[in-house]
């Protein structure tokens, strides 16, 4: 509901709410069809009156439509309000068009409602309206950026006969010319893109958003995909030099929606290899990933793979949006046990230095991977089973080479478990203590791990009732504490 | 029986007690019932005996049990056998009819009489009511009082019962004729005819003596009856009649009467005191201790002590180092007789929290020297010291009557000369409002003062009702905290800081009163902080969090591993420092307080944030001026390149070289505007920071993967603009962290552990063979068979009560079947008799007439 902004006219436009479904409510009991009521609303849609709530508005006209179009009888009623329905449609995408977010979703869900009526309704012509749908997404394409609109749009893109007028239509309404120029446009196009979905749990589902009209019915898998591809190819097309905003949608909606259906994915390796080279941090995570689905399907080989993974490990990747991503990539690239020992100890080593300085969420999840990757390379156990007698040394392990197979990790050991026990938090100084004790016999479960928000912790430090709160056992005087103050030390608060 | 046998020899004891004589048959007494009869024991004759069994049919008593019984019987059955045709019913509805014997006390009975007595009046007429003078008499079991006391013999008070057997001179002597040679047939002869005359001469004797006391008594008691009115008057005239107590007698009832000084210890001298004092801090620091130390993370000495010794162990010698010192602590009882502290952690956190209400005790005390201290600080006038003095402590006395103890005295200079328009005793406001009103109308010191005497008032020992009252004004406090800090503006912050300071140890008091719910309310605050921080997670939050922290900070035991006020502050921070941007001189300088604050919350446990380093890497990086092509790496929340990665850089100005050694502001942590003395005064204080995060951190084992990142950006760092103080702490922290970074490491090797030995076995006891083989039984069914067992040993046993309940009823009947027959022969006989007697009269009569014809 949209909020007020003040209580008396919060009761105003309530109260005028409330008439206006009285009078709707008249007009379609009434034994004569008399539309000057219909009329009046369709005036306050248009004129926007502020004592009238224009989402109840909408709500009602849908209402008076959706009965108005259930009458059976074709009488000389329906020239009354058929002119006014054009017009409310033509108020509604206007709607659509609007910048108020509420008012705009809202406007969606009773224009796509009306679609259905209009379908299902016995004595309009042309079955589907199918133009309706056209000019909805046309101006949801053209209009500032509208992600979050067209995510609701999503909901309507899972009935089938929806989805393949959409597919059509995105193919019809691709934008032209390169997306630097329009980027605006294009992310909406390609939000609209990330909303085709032609997985198997939509396909299997077989729901019609017009149930009744079975002409339209005759979605093909096939067809879809082909013209699916068709988008594509556009959008691949166009994307010259586009920004790096834009570029990760791209590869998002490459991920999510077309490579699965590609008809010829090898030719995306160029463009994925492309996104892993030139750019770091989302771009070439979402890229790698790209890879790794062709590497799992279309058997391509790709020989630095290991070593772009392990330059993807470094310390900014933890403000990263896909770090979880990055980790479940990372668990299923490492799940070989057939991999040189030494590549492993670079990983192993690499992450217990990033968990060294990452937020704790990140560094429980790497010492279980570390755990993880000590029990399927049993070798790599003398990292933390050395010899008591050896020699003190410094850390040989080379933080900056590129190259893990280089970078010594196999003779170095993880003194860095061992500082972390003495991380302040203690879900990842406990996590750290597996050193201490027998390795364990299972694996641990990463998945949800992976799940989980970064301010579980804190929640969680709270929902356990504690028994006692230990007080520090020095009352202190002042602002200073008697002993160890820092605060007053280096701050002259007082 | 035993009564009748008293009084008759009665004589006999008291002539054996007064005169000694030869005569054997002195001594002698009837044999008593209470002796055992050897004749009525019957022995059950044991075949064998049987060590270690206790057999408890060895010897039984039939006539007694079955006369018991049979008393048992007369007293139920009986009873209900003799009404059994009776349509009426005797019902006891008198107060305590449960009871008997004993239990009658004098008070139920007392009741009783009471309650008689109110029926009596309730029925009685209106009239009778207020006749003093009623005759009623008082009985005690069907007796009246009256003779009762006509019976009653003083004289048996002081007889003694003594051993009225036989005692073996007199049966020796008289039984079995004594010694032969002292013995003749006429010798004996006069023997017992001495001794008769001899007993019946003293038996008289003994009586008259008897009467006269008896008549003497009767006289004083006659005497005394005639006194004693005489003597209750006097006593009460003369209570009455008291002269006026002059001062010694007032003085003597106030000591008598002067309130106790509770035992106490002995005066102990300051160095005793300063022992004890060491020995408490030694124990809470222990305890500490053992709380900051983690769960996973084994203590070294706990680990090598084995945790199970079997009884055989032969403690061969496999000593892993410090296992042996602390072998002892598998069973040992410590000075309160706890167990083994060592074994579990529950003993030792009740002691602590024992502890906490003698800590209290020790910090009123240290209160008042804080604020002894305050006050020297503040007023210097020491000129009318021994005034004030004097002053402070009337005052105090009548400020506070209601402090339970009183107060030790010791010479207090008294904050009360400054704030003597405060009123001593302060109610608790109701409301916020009324708080905060109430502190607004006074200065910083004042408000302190006041809050101090607030919490005076409403201490929970005093009432219960203020547990209630130091919960609000605590939430009120945080509350007012907030309102301060929220907004703080530049003027006002370092004021808002001031009170802070003064109002620390009242918050910590105030803590201390009621932990669990003072830090629920403050976890509370903190949770909707971190709520609202969530939210907007890339600025920094208001002022008033960092407070709260602070506060945490100092009332809090922050050393401890898991904590649940710390911990969640501690997560909190590292929220703030990994993802808040810096933008601002506020942004940098609530980053260094909170780095600051993070840091006293590891001092003591040495344990490290991450995103602290991070963090001050992070301000290092932004002092640093750099061209673009740089190979230093930051971590986010700091931009790697665009203007808010050259924040702190210094242009090349000599303009900052001469500014002089400066910590950071208060102000700065409300103002935005980076000048240039705060650039050399925030990088000042990251140095500062980095040296004692890199202390803190730096006797673990990695600690050089913390220092390594500081060197390269150190190196970087442009020297040339900041003034000396700056190069100093420059040179001290890259030392430390080279030094640091070449840490050398022993390889991370599993602890050596005692080689596990092999399993010893615990001999194994048999369970004991009694020749009965019993078939194997669950538990259950044992338990079963046993209880079975039983009630069939019960059934038998009633059945024969019943069967002789039988018996006894039918002895009953037929008892009365002969009674009833043989009153009615005996009427039988009087009729024949009646009968015959009429028949003979009438035979006399008719020979009578035959005669006179």
């Amino acid at each position: 509901m949209k909020r007020r902004a003040s209580f008396e006219g919060s009761s105003l436009t309530e109260q005028n709410t409330r008439r206006m479904r009285l009078q709707a409510n008249a007009m379609l009991n009434a034994s004569t069809f008399d539309p000057t009521p219909l009329a009046k609303f369709i005036l306050n849609l248009r004129q926007k009156p502020a004592n009238i709530d224009q989402n109840d508005l909408m709500a009602v006209l849908e209402v008076i439509f959706t009965n108005l179009l259930k009458r059976e009888s074709l009488d000389t009623q329906a020239l009354q309000w058929d002119s006014l329905y054009t017009e409310t449609w033509v108020l509604l995408l206007d709607r659509i068009g609007s910048t108020s977010q509420v008012e705009t979703l809202m406007a969606l869900k009773v224009c796509m409602s009306l679609i259905k009526s209009e379908a299902e309704s016995p004595f309009v012509e042309g079955d589907w309206p199918i133009g309706k749908l056209k000019s909805i997404l046309e101006i949801l394409i053209n209009g500032p950026e509208r992600t979050i609109v067209l995510k609701e749009f999503g909901k309507y893109t899972k009935y089938l006969d929806v989805l393949n007028l959409s597919i059509k239509f995105a193919l019809e309404l691709a934008p032209t010319g390169d997306y630097q120029h329009d980027t605006i446009k294009a992310l909406n196009y390609l939000s609209l893109v990330n909303q085709l979905d032609l997985g198997k749990a939509v396909l299997s589902a077989q729901k019609y958003h017009v149930d009744t009209n079975k002409s339209h019915r005759s979605f093909t898998y096939e067809k879809a995909r082909k013209k699916l591809n068709k988008i594509w190819r556009g959008i691949i097309a166009s994307s010259n030099g586009i920004d790096e905003d834009l570029h990760r949608m791209v590869l998002v909606v490459l991920l999510e929606r077309i490579l699965p259906h590609m008809e010829d994915p090898i030719g995306v390796t160029d463009f994925l290899m492309n996104s892993l080279h030139e750019y770091d941090g989302p771009i070439a995570l979402l890229a790698l990933q790209g890879i790794f689905v062709l590497m799992q399907k279309q058997n391509i080989t790709y020989p630095d793979v290991y070593e772009k993974l392990y330059q993807m490990f470094h310390a900014r990747v933890f403000s990263n949006k896909y770090k979880s991503r990055l980790f479940y990539l990372a668990d299923i690239f490492l799940t070989s046990t057939h991999l040189p020992e030494n590549l492993v100890a670079a990983f192993v080593k690499r992450f217990a230095r990033l968990a060294l300085k990452s937020p704790p969420k990140d560094a429980v999840i790497m010492i279980r991977f570390i755990c993880n990757l000590l029990l399927r390379h049993t070798g790599l156990q003398k990292l933390i089973r050395g010899d008591p007698l050896a020699e003190q040394v410094s850390d040989p392990y080379n933080e900056k080479e590129k190259d893990p197979v280089k970078t010594e990790a196999l003779n170095s050991s993880l003194w860095e478990l061992h500082f972390l026990q003495k991380n302040a938090i203690p879900e990842v100084a406990n996590a750290a203590t597996f050193i201490n004790n027998p390795l364990p016999i299972m694996e641990f479960d990463l998945g949800p791990l992976l799940d989980v928000e970064d301010s579980r912790i804190f929640d969680d430090l709270l929902k356990s009732k504690a028994k006692q709160y230990m007080l520090s056992y020095e009352n202190t005087k002042t602002l200073a504490l008697a002993k160890h103050d820092t605060v007053t030390k280096h701050f002259d608060l007082v | 029986m035993g009564a009748k046998n008293k009084r008759a020899n009665a004589d006999a004891v008291y002539a054996k007690k007064t005169v000694k004589s030869s005569n054997p048959f002195d001594s002698a007494t009837a044999q008593s019932a209470k002796r055992q009869n050897p004749f009525d024991v019957h022995v059950n004759k044991e075949k064998f005996k049987i060590l270690g069994r206790i057999c408890k049919h060895d010897r039984g008593m039939p006539g007694v049990a079955r006369s018991k019984a049979l008393q048992k019987r007369t007293q139920t059955l009986g009873q209900q056998f003799a009404v059994k045709h009776k349509t009426n019913k005797f019902k006891d509805n008198r107060i305590g009819r449960h009871l008997s014997g004993d239990q009658l006390t004098e008070s139920v009975m007392n009741a009783r009489y009471l309650a008689e007595k109110m029926s009596q009046v309730r029925t009685s007429q209106k009239a009778q009511k207020f006749n003093l003078n009623d005759d009623e008499l008082l009985t005690h079991r069907g007796q009246t009082l009256e003779e009762i006391e006509q019976y009653r013999d003083e004289r048996s008070d002081d007889e003694e019962l003594d051993d009225e057997a036989l005692d073996a001179d007199f049966t020796s002597a008289a039984h079995f004729g004594g010694d032969d040679n002292e013995t003749s047939p006429h010798d004996r002869q006069v023997a017992i005819d001495e001794m008769i005359a001899e007993q019946k001469r003293r038996k008289n004797e003994i009586d008259k003596e008897k009467n006269e006391v008896y008549d003497l008594t009767e006289k004083l008691d006659a005497n005394y009856k005639l006194l004693l009115p005489l003597v209750a008057k006097a006593t009460k005239d003369e209570q009455e009649a008291k002269p006026p107590a002059d001062g010694y007698d007032k003085l003597l009832k106030e000591m008598i009467f002067e309130p106790r000084g509770s035992v106490t210890d002995k005066l102990i001298n300051p160095v005793e005191l300063a022992k004890q004092e060491a020995e408490r801090l030694e124990k809470l620091e222990n305890e500490r201790l053992r709380r900051m130390r983690a769960e996973g993370e084994e203590d070294p000495a706990a680990s090598a002590q084995p945790k199970h010794r079997s009884a055989d162990d032969l403690d061969d010698g496999y000593f892993v180092a410090g296992g042996e010192d602390d072998g002892d602590d598998t069973l040992a009882y410590d000075l309160d007789g706890n167990l083994g502290t060592h074994l579990n952690g529950k003993a030792p956190a009740k002691e602590a929290s024992g502890d906490e209400d003698e800590e209290a005790d020790g910090d009123d005390h240290g209160e008042e020297e804080e604020s002894e201290d305050d006050s020297e600080s503040e007023a210097e006038n020491y000129s009318d010291l021994d005034e004030s003095e004097a002053e402070s402590e009337t005052e105090e006395a009548s400020a506070e009557p209601t402090k339970k103890k009183p107060k030790k005295e010791k010479p207090k200079a008294p904050a009360t000369t400054e704030d003597s328009s405060i009123p001593f005793t302060i109610k608790m406001p109701k409301t916020y409002e009324d708080f905060t009103e109430l502190l607004s109308r006074h200065a910083v010191a004042q408000q302190a003062t006041i809050v101090e005497r607030i919490i005076k008032c409403n201490d929970p020992k005093l009432d219960g009702v203020n547990r209630e009252n130091v919960v609000k004004l605590y939430c009120f406090l945080l509350q007012y905290l907030k309102d301060l800090f929220e907004d703080a503006s530049e003027q006002d912050i370092r004021e808002h800081f001031q009170l802070l300071s003064r109002l620390m140890p009242h918050l910590y008091t105030l803590t201390q009163m009621n932990p669990e719910r003072m830090s629920s309310a403050l976890l509370d605050v903190i949770k909707e902080k971190f709520g609202d921080h969530r939210k907007n997670s890339k600025t920094y939050p208001t002022l008033d969090t960092l407070i709260y922290f602070k506060l945490v900070s100092n009332v809090y035991s922050t050393s401890d591993f898991r904590h649940p006020v710390a911990t969640p502050t501690y997560v909190f921070m590292e929220h703030i420092l990994s993802r808040a941007r810096v933008r601002t001189r506020q942004d940098i300088a609530m980053g260094l307080f909170v780095v600051a604050i993070a840091l006293e919350f590891g001092a003591q446990s040495k344990r490290f944030l991450p995103s602290v380093f991070n963090f001050l890497e992070g301000i290092l990086y932004i002092a640093i001026p750099k061209r673009d092509a740089d190979e230093l790496v930051v971590t986010p929340p700091f931009d790697l390149e665009g203007p808010f990665s050259k924040l702190l850089a210094l242009p090349a100005t000599a303009e900052s070289k001469a500014l002089e050694q400066q910590k950071l502001q208060a102000a700065d942590l409300v103002t935005h505007t980076i000048t240039l003395d705060f650039k050399v005064r925030a990088l000042d204080t990251a140095l500062c920071l980095i040296q004692e995060a890199l202390q803190m951190v730096g006797e673990h084992t990695g600690a050089c993967y913390l220092a390594s990142p500081f060197i390269p950006l150190l190196a970087r760092l442009r020297l040339k603009p900041y003034p000396e103080h700056v190069h100093q702490h420059h040179r001290e922290v890259s030392q430390l962290a080279k030094q640091l970074a070449e840490q050398k490491m022993k390889p991370v090797a599993l602890a050596e552990r005692k080689p596990k030995a092999l399993r010893m076995l615990e001999p194994r006891f048999e369970t004991v063979y009694d020749d009965k083989r019993r078939p194997k039984m669950s538990k259950e069914k044992e338990e079963r068979a046993k209880l079975l067992h039983k009630i069939k040993r019960e059934k038998k046993g009633a059945i024969r009560e019943i069967r002789r309940d039988t018996a006894f009823v039918q002895e009953l009947k037929l008892k009365q079947q002969l009674q009833s027959d043989k009153e009615r022969h005996e009427k039988v006989k009087r009729i024949y008799q009646e009968a015959s007697m009429q028949q003979g009269e009438l035979n006399e009569l008719a020979r009578s007439k035959k005669r006179k014809k």
